[in-house]
């Protein structure tokens, strides 16, 4: 970024300004973390993954612009209730806690959380051998309150990390992680690090937009329900699906 | 465990550098703006200026007091929710205001420090043969108490630097958002953050490396 371009950036930050906010107007803000593989990543300085191709889709479908936000997973929530994005797509799981603050599209991800450890653990085989363990989580998913919700949560030893738990279980230094399936089974299979499933997922997931509980966030809602389901009918879903796990995770 | 894979890290190196431009014009703007803004509170501190002084004394304490992560969430996230017109603050420019008025808190303090630290007797001096207060100050103490913060302006700034690292958590891609972007469609956390720590460090090296010159520059009135 030249000096100019980053005082045109500051002016624009600071000029408070109608303009400045109206500017969106036709441009779907969406926010992602860009550390979640094979949803949303980069690679050689260029953001790809499922996530994207999905919000892509659904631009070409709404005529919308699409503009991909990437902040760390802990600020995503604060960036859409701070009118900072319009949605995020993250692989965000529907949660009736969820579900009184935002207005969630359809569903367009059917999924399970899984426990993974270090390959050769075998003293774990599925969540109910979770308990006395160290269990790594991301801040601010689910998989946390998945994990508290068990009868034996208090046995359990809870970490949650900002991002990298696939390479502290990878070092020992935490028992298991949880994470979907889908994008567990994919970082076993693509990345060199010593990890492997335990046993069956746990609990039935389903992924969806969020949008501001508000009346123009319910309008843009609308608006991409009706996107994705075009996009489900045509094929689309199941193709973006296929390319990047080989089988179809947009249906139940 | 696999051995250091440096082609990735040689194809990295041009997309981390890249961003870090953006890395070092925050702190940049941040270290200027901090700087005017730690002079102007040390001044109200060492002439106590009335109601002013227990402004300044409730500011320092509570940008210093209070880690700075917290103050970018509040900045960026906070209080758009009360003042909606606060949205238009864009991620760049609240980081320039945290960094900002953060480090203009520790920076005033040091700054009071060197002032104070001028000897009593130089004050009287410059008074005795007519000096008025702002040349006391613009002749006398100035440049006396610039020689000696010096170095730890510098220390500020070098960690100015590093708390750039804190911009992703506001949407900011800089050269620590876009290594831990990398890292997660690659997997190599090691060579990744390694090449992110290089980088840092070359560049605190080198400005320690002006610091000295600077500081050389500074001590002249005081060498044989």
């Amino acid at each position: 970024m030249s000096l100019r371009h980053f005082m045109q950036y500051a002016l624009a930050g600071l000029a408070l300004s109608a303009t400045a906010l109206t500017a969106h107007a036709d441009t779907l803000r969406v926010g992602m973390s860009g550390g979640y593989y094979p949803f949303t990543f980069v690679e050689q300085d260029e953001l790809k993954g499922f996530e994207v191709d999905v919000m892509n889709a659904v631009g070409e479908q709404t005529g919308d612009d699409v503009e991909f936000v990437t902040a760390s997973f802990s600020g995503l929530a604060g960036m859409l209730d701070a009118k900072r994005v319009d949605t995020i797509a993250n692989q965000i799981t529907i949660t009736p806690e969820r579900q009184e603050k935002y207005a969630f599209t359809e569903p367009y991800v059917y999924d399970g959380a899984q426990v993974v450890v270090r390959k050769g653990n075998d003293a774990i085989q599925g969540v109910e051998d979770l308990k006395g363990k160290t269990v790594a989580v991301n801040l601010g998913s689910n998989y946390e309150e998945l994990l508290r919700e068990l009868p034996y949560a208090d046995d359990i030893d809870i970490k949650t990390y900002e991002s990298n738990i696939e390479q502290d279980v990878a070092l020992g230094r935490a028992d298991a992680f949880v994470m979907d399936r889908i994008s567990a089974t994919q970082v076993i299979k693509d990345k060199p690090l010593p990890l492997e499933l335990a046993g069956q997922p746990f609990s039935r997931i389903e992924n969806a937009l969020p949008f501001r509980d508000d009346e123009a966030g319910h309008a843009l809602r609308d608006r991409v329900n009706e996107a994705l389901r075009a996009l489900r009918e045509d094929g689309t879903l199941k193709q973006i699906s296929e390319k990047w796990f080989g089988t179809d995770i947009t249906s139940p | 465990m696999h051995v250091l894979d440096l082609d990735y890290m040689l194809g990295l190196l041009p997309i981390l550098l890249g961003y870090l431009p953006l890395t070092l014009e925050m702190a940049g703007a941040g270290m200027l703006a901090a700087l005017v803004l730690a002079c102007l509170l040390a001044v109200v501190r060492v002439q106590r200026t009335p109601g002013l002084n227990a402004l300044a004394m409730l500011f320092i304490s509570f940008f210093r007091g209070t880690p700075l992560l917290v103050q970018l969430f509040l900045f960026y996230y906070g209080l758009p929710q009360i003042l909606t017109f606060l949205v238009a603050i864009n991620g760049i420019t609240a980081t320039i205001l945290g960094l900002t008025l953060h480090f203009s808190a520790y920076m005033a303090e040091s700054i009071r420090a060197a002032i104070v630290g001028v000897d009593r007797s130089q004050t009287e001096a410059a008074l005795s043969i007519g000096m008025t207060q702002g040349q006391l100050m613009q002749r006398i103490v100035l440049p006396q108490a610039t020689r000696v913060a010096t170095p730890t302006l510098m220390n500020y700034f070098i960690d100015m630097i590093k708390a750039t690292s804190l911009a992703f958590t506001l949407g900011v891609t800089e050269l620590m958002g876009a290594t831990q972007k990398e890292a997660a469609g690659s997997f190599l956390y090691f060579e990744a953050f390694l090449l992110a720590a290089i980088i840092y460090w070359i560049v605190v090296e080198i400005l320690s490396w002006l610091q000295r010159r600077l500081e050389k520059r500074l001590n002249r009135a005081y060498q044989r």
